[in-house]
């Protein structure tokens, strides 16, 4: 049987990491790709397009991703839908403080463009 | 941009990915002199403005979180070194000023 073309909102404020992240998943795993540059433009968006999961910055300005998740979690439309965070943040403690949002997976930036979409579907149990 | 190693990504989707990735360095370029520029303008400032180490502590993070996406693993690295010494208490402004020209020089070589 063939698997499902997946689809994937991204939410970050930088343009660069969007793009890249757009370009990979659909170049390389077929997916189709939203993006949102804010939390509060994510949260929107997520809403009216129903992703299969949600890949999203923890530093942005305004609504960090942190506290976006958070209001996901507390609309009903989108709280199913598994979030990803993606940090610079190399400190263990960091990571850990993410983990324990209740996220599907945190994954770390900068990623390998060839190598996001395999990290994904591992994080959240999708075969490939 | 440097080469990355191949994957096991399927050849023409790792070709077609490269091929975008390698635009997108080059639409970005402005973007990038820009961090550079804040950045040595921190390093030269005396004394570092609040204002103008906030902004450098954003472009080193925004540097250290996607140079790697374009092959620059090393310029991430110091880009990172960078935002943990714009994050200490008394930055070494010497040592951010060769950290800032050794970022330049592995970026942008022909600059």
């Amino acid at each position: 049987m063939l698997s499902r073309v997946r689809s994937i909102l991204i939410i970050d404020d930088e343009d660069d990491i969007r793009e890249v992240a757009a370009l990979s998943l659909e170049a390389v795993a077929g997916w189709t790709v939203f993006t949102a540059s804010s939390g509060k433009e994510g949260i929107l968006s997520a809403s009216e397009l129903q992703p299969d999961a949600i890949v999203m910055d923890v530093m942005m300005p305004g609504m960090d991703g942190p506290t976006t998740f958070k209001n996901m979690q507390q609309t009903p439309a989108i709280a199913h839908i598994p979030v990803i965070l993606l940090t610079a943040k190399v400190q263990g403690v960091d990571q850990r403080r993410f983990a324990d949002l209740g996220v599907a997976a945190v994954l770390f930036k900068p990623f390998d463009p060839l190598l996001l979409s395999h990290q994904i579907a591992a994080a959240l149990g999708w075969p490939e | 941009m440097p080469t990355r190693p191949e994957s096991a990504v399927a050849p023409d989707a790792s070709a077609k990915t490269k091929a975008l990735l390698a635009d997108l360095w080059r639409r970005n370029r402005p973007v990038i002199e820009a961090r550079l520029a804040t950045l040595e303008l921190a390093a030269a400032a005396d004394p570092l403005p609040s204002q103008l180490r906030a902004e450098a502590l954003d472009a080193a993070h925004k540097l250290s979180g996607s140079l790697g996406m374009f092959g620059f693993e090393e310029g991430t690295a110091i880009a990172r070194q960078i935002e943990e010494l714009l994050d200490a208490a008394e930055p070494d402004r010497a040592l951010l000023a060769s950290l800032g020209k050794q970022l330049r020089d592995t970026l942008l070589p022909s600059a």
